[in-house]
Order: C-alpha cells, then sequence, then structure tokens
C-alpha cells in the first residue's frame, strides 16, 4: 500500500530567453526565444501511508516543480503520479478533499479579512460538518496557539503569525497527504520549532503522510527519518538520514580536552589532526576505527572531556550537491541554508 | 454545495467595504461620465424635436440607462483573474474542490450588486436635480425582455472577460489587453454613444460582434426602438453569444491550465 507514488516524472518546461539590454529588449519585441528547461527528470519513488519524509535540494532542484505535480498544479511531460490512488492533474473534489498543500510564499487566505472568514470558506468549500470544524479548529488553536490571532485581519499579522493560521486554514478538512512547501521560511528559530513540534504532533496524531521541502536542515534533521535527495531534477539518495550521514561522511570528529599539555604527534598518529590548541584537540577519525581510538585516547592521555560527533546534516548535504568530500572542521561550517 | 459560492458572495461585499475610496471612485468616474453625457445631448437637443430619429427623453433615457449598464453589465472583478495567473495566485483554487469559474461569478456579482445600488440611487438623485424627463415602457412586455437582454448582457460581459483573461497564460503583460479590451468594448457597445448614429457600415461590422448585445441592444429594447421580431432575434443572439463564448472559455482555459506554471511559492 502506498500513499504517493512517483513513476519516471519528467517535467521540462519552455521558457522565454531575453538577451541583455535594451537591444535585447527590442529583438524580443519582434522575434522571442525560448529554450527548454528540464526541471524534473525521470524522477522514481514511493512514500507508504504515515511517512514523513524530507525532500530535499538546492535551489532549482525540482522539488517545487515536483510537488506542484503531486498536487495537481502542473501536468508532467512523461511519467506517472498517483497520490491515493488518483492522478492529481484530473483535480477530482474526492482527491482534493484528502491532501493540503501550503506553500510558504503562497497564502490562500483573504488578505484584507480576518482569517476567521477562510476557515469558514474552508469549511464549505471542504464540505467539513460543524461539529467536526468545530473539533479541529478547537485542536488547531491549541496546538498553533491561534487564540486571539482569527478575528484579526490577516494583513495586521506577523509573518509567523499568518502561517500559523494558514497551516491551520489548509488542514480544516483533516487531510490524509500534506504538501508542506518550506513552511519555516522566514520564521524565527521560536515560531520554526513551534511548527516543527505542529507538524510532528499532526503526523503522529492523524497518521498523515507528509512530504516536506526545506532549506532549513533543522526541519529535516528533527523531523524526517527519511529523505528523498535531488538536484538538476534527478534523485541522488532516497533512504533514511541516519544512513546519508554514514555513507557520504565517512569520518567522525573527535574532541578531546586534557588536564595537561600533550604531545601533539602522538596525537596525530591517531588520526588526522583538525585542531590543537594547547589543552583541546580535535581529530577526525574513519567510523570504524573511533572506538579504538577514543579507548587509546582515554588510557594514553589525560583526558577531562571526549566527545564523539557526527559531521552536522547540512554540511553532509551540501557536499554531496558540490561533489566534494564533507570538509572536516566546524570553521569551515557556513551557518545559512543550503 | 452552493454555499461555499453564498460566502464567497457575501466576503466579495465584506472586502469591497474595506477599500470604501476605490469603490467611491469608481462611482466618481462614472457619474462624471453621465453628467457629461447628460449636457452633452441636451445641448444637441436644444431647440429640436429629435436627433438621429432619437427625442430629448430618449437620448437621456440613453444616457442614464448607459450609466446603469456600466455598472451592472460592464463591471468586473474578473480583471483581476489575469494577475491571478500570472503571479501564481491561482494556484490556491486549483487545490481545492471549488469552481475558479463558479468563484468568479460570485464576485462579479458582489461588484455588480454593490455598483447597481450605488447607480440607482445616483439616477435618483440626478433625475430629481436636474429634472430629467426619462423614457418609461408602454408595454409590459418590453420590462420582461429588458430583463432577459440584462441578464444575457451580463452573461456575456462576463464570458469575454472571463476569457480574456486566459491571456494570462500566454503573457505576462495584464494591463496592456485589458485597457484596450475595455475600450474597443465599451465603444462597440454603445457604452459612450447609440451605435445606430454611426454609419451603416460600422454598424454593420460591429454587429458581427457580441458587444452591440451588452448596451445598445438592451437599451434599444427599454426605449421600445425595436419590432417585436428583432428583440426576440436580438436575444436568439445573445444566446448564440454566450453558447459559443462558453464553449470558447471551455477550450481555451483547457489549453491554458495545461501552460500554467504556478509560479511563485
Amino acid at each position: 500500500m502506498t500513499a504517493i507514488e512517483v513513476v519516471h516524472l519528467t517535467k521540462r518546461f519552455r521558457v522565454h530567453q531575453k538577451a541583455p539590454g535594451l537591444r535585447g529588449a527590442i529583438r524580443g519585441f519582434f522575434h522571442r526565444e525560448y529554450r527548454e528547461v528540464q526541471a524534473v527528470e525521470d524522477l522514481s519513488f514511493t512514500i507508504a501511508p504515515g511517512e514523513l519524509v524530507g525532500f530535499i535540494g538546492p535551489n532549482g532542484a525540482g522539488k517545487t516543480t515536483t510537488l506542484k505535480m503531486l498536487s495537481g498544479l502542473l501536468y508532467p511531460t512523461a511519467g506517472r503520479v498517483t497520490v491515493l490512488g488518483y492522478t492529481p492533474s484530473d483535480r477530482q473534489a474526492a482527491f482534493q478533499k484528502q491532501f493540503t498543500m501550503v506553500m510558504g510564499q503562497r497564502s490562500q487566505l483573504w488578505w484584507d479579512l480576518p482569517a476567521w472568514d477562510s476557515f469558514l470558506l474552508n469549511k464549505e468549500i471542504y464540505e467539513v460538518p460543524d461539529e467536526a470544524f468545530r473539533r479541529m479548529v478547537q485542536e488547531l488553536s491549541e496546538l498553533l496557539e491561534l487564540e486571539g490571532l482569527l478575528d484579526i485581519p490577516v494583513k495586521k499579522l506577523s509573518l509567523g503569525q499568518r502561517m500559523k493560521a494558514e497551516l491551520a486554514c489548509s488542514l480544516l478538512h483533516h487531510p490524509q497527504v500534506l504538501f508542506l512547501d518550506e513552511p519555516t521560511l522566514g520564521l524565527d528559530v521560536v515560531m520554526q520549532h513551534k511548527i516543527r513540534q505542529f507538524i510532528t504532533a499532526y503526523n503522529r496524531t492523524h497518521r498523515a503522510t507528509i512530504l516536506l521541502t526545506s532549506h532549513n536542515m533543522d526541519d529535516v534533521a528533527e523531523l524526517c527519518e527519511r529523505v528523498i535527495i535531488i538536484d538538476h531534477g534527478h534523485l541522488l539518495y532516497d533512504g533514511r538520514l541516519t544512513e546519508l550521514v554514514s555513507r557520504y561522511a565517512p569520518h567522525k570528529l573527535i574532541s578531546v580536552d586534557f588536564h595537561a599539555p600533550i604531545n601533539t604527534e602522538a596525537l596525530a598518529a591517531l588520526g588526522r589532526l583538525v585542531t590543537a590548541n594547547g589543552l583541546r584537540a580535535q581529530l577526525e577519525v574513519p567510523r570504524a576505527e573511533v572506538s579504538a581510538c577514543a579507548s587509546t585516547l582515554l588510557g594514553r592521555f589525560p583526558v577531562a572531556d571526549l566527545s564523539i560527533e557526527e559531521p552536522p546534516i547540512e554540511r553532509v548535504i551540501r557536499s554531496i550537491f558540490t561533489h566534494q568530500p564533507v570538509p572536516p572542521s566546524h570553521a569551515q561550517e557556513i551557518s545559512s541554508g543550503l | 454545495m452552493l454555499k461555499k459560492y453564498r460566502l464567497a458572495y457575501s466576503l466579495a461585499w465584506q472586502r469591497e467595504l474595506e477599500y470604501r475610496s476605490t469603490f467611491l471612485m469608481e462611482r466618481v468616474r462614472s457619474l462624471t461620465l453621465l453628467v457629461s453625457f447628460y449636457f452633452l445631448w441636451t445641448t444637441l437637443l436644444a431647440g429640436r424635436a429629435s436627433f438621429l430619429q432619437y427625442s430629448l427623453s430618449q437620448i437621456l433615457t440613453y444616457a442614464f440607462g448607459m450609466h446603469l449598464l456600466r455598472a451592472l453589465v460592464l463591471s468586473s472583478r474578473s480583471w483581476e483573474v489575469i494577475s491571478e495567473i500570472n503571479s501564481g495566485r491561482l494556484s490556491a483554487y486549483l487545490l481545492r474542490p471549488i469552481s475558479h469559474l463558479g468563484y468568479w461569478i460570485t464576485q462579479d456579482l458582489a461588484d455588480k450588486t454593490m455598483n447597481l445600488i450605488s447607480a440607482v440611487l445616483e439616477i435618483l438623485v440626478l433625475v430629481t436635480v436636474l429634472r430629467a424627463m426619462l423614457y418609461l415602457p408602454h408595454r409590459l412586455v418590453t420590462y420582461l425582455a429588458f430583463g432577459l437582454a440584462i441578464l444575457g448582457a451580463m452573461t456575456i460581459y462576463f464570458l469575454l472577460s472571463y476569457l480574456a483573461s486566459a491571456a494570462g497564460f500566454w503573457t505576462s503583460e495584464s494591463g496592456g489587453p485589458r485597457f484596450c479590451f475595455e475600450l474597443f468594448l465599451e465603444f462597440t457597445a454603445g457604452a459612450f454613444f447609440p451605435i445606430d448614429i454611426l454609419p451603416r457600415t460600422i454598424q454593420a461590422l460591429f454587429y458581427a460582434l457580441p458587444s452591440p448585445y451588452l448596451v445598445f441592444f438592451p437599451l434599444n429594447v427599454w426605449l421600445e426602438r425595436l419590432p417585436p421580431q428583432a428583440i426576440v432575434q436580438g436575444l436568439a443572439m445573445q444566446v448564440v453569444w454566450v453558447a459559443a463564448l462558453a464553449w470558447l472559455v471551455k477550450v481555451v482555459w483547457r489549453r491554458g491550465l495545461r501552460l500554467y506554471g504556478a509560479e511563485g511559492g
């Protein structure tokens, strides 16, 4: 039983190409030139009911295009998509009542009116019975802390408040499948955390299937056991997040604090010395040798504290896109998203 | 099933009331046109019994009728659809079990209702102040025919506007097509002056279009300037245009949606 099935999915767009400058604009006025852009190429995967899967890739990788095909907004150029047994581009009401798509930069709320009015409209659009609507609003209000926000015109809400109202409005009909496109985009860390907590709770309570795209690796690390990684429309990886790290990051990092100064040459014999700073050192060690190395360190050196770390997931994924090995040092890490 | 459209209609009213100044400006624009036409025609007909086969009361009724039909037929919010397509806001409807066409009918109806109420009040005030003698039909059946002609005109205009908005699937330039389309349509519809004052060849050309059935035909029904046969023929032509435009809307939108890029987001 699968909730989502994608088979050899391909999407190509024809885009207008304009030469730079006024001359290009004038030439384009008389003679338009187009080129074909391949957004998604031969993509296949399946998702079981109740799974929460991270769908990641750099900008222009084809994530949002894939989500738009899964939700029926775009027609595939080739291949097949089924969601809950339906072909999304048929846009059947029975299918539309069972899924939702939340786009971080798109809103279905009426801008000039309080969010409550949009809630009522969605209640009628999805034909939600009064009692189910009341219960869902109550549940969503508690989970998302919506009290006091629903009577204020949407244009007066902050970005975070709007995102919460948007999420709630999209879930009033109790969808079984959620496509979340950058749900934490532009939110502060507190609000990001709340949204993540909410997504986990919704997934567990309603056994909903969730496919989530995000450039924020905290979203992926905190929410998703499984990730699908694409780049230039091609599938790069589909599997567990933990396996991804062990496959693409063959080393671990051991950080050690010492009671007394040590001989760095002796330390370098145990692995690649990343930093050695007086009483502190960091060693990059192959995964298979981590235990042996740690026990040697504890036995032969005046160790005060020792920790073993996986490289940050963000760095692992960046290395996949750049086709470079995972850089060892924290100092090289860029704190922004992918 | 219809509840969602009723609610969308009510929300559109609420939104219109939020933007009072835009509404008032639109009314001022329409009122200015009415007053200028009133003085134009009273000056032209000063000392004459008729002008181009229109009596003074008939031509003034035509001017006031134009004001009413601009509110009822030629007003349309569905012009926003073109920017909805270009900006990707159309996606919000395509994802949900609601007919986009049905939704925009409710938005247009809300707009028309507000404009109509305002236009009727304006006409009543102006008729009282200017003591204008308006033409009222003598036959009861004229009122029925006028009602049907208005219904046909509203449907034709909505379909034309919805069809023209589909240009958004092929071009991202929304201002130009709208401006050009609106001006041409109003001129050929007789929304500035009755088109039968124009040379016959131009009239014949206009009659090959749906526009004369938007303003000129309904007002001529009201003014009882058409024989029964011409009224029936006119109503039948409205039905033909509605059917043709509905078919075109279906075909063009189906093709357009296949090209729709769902930009943004």
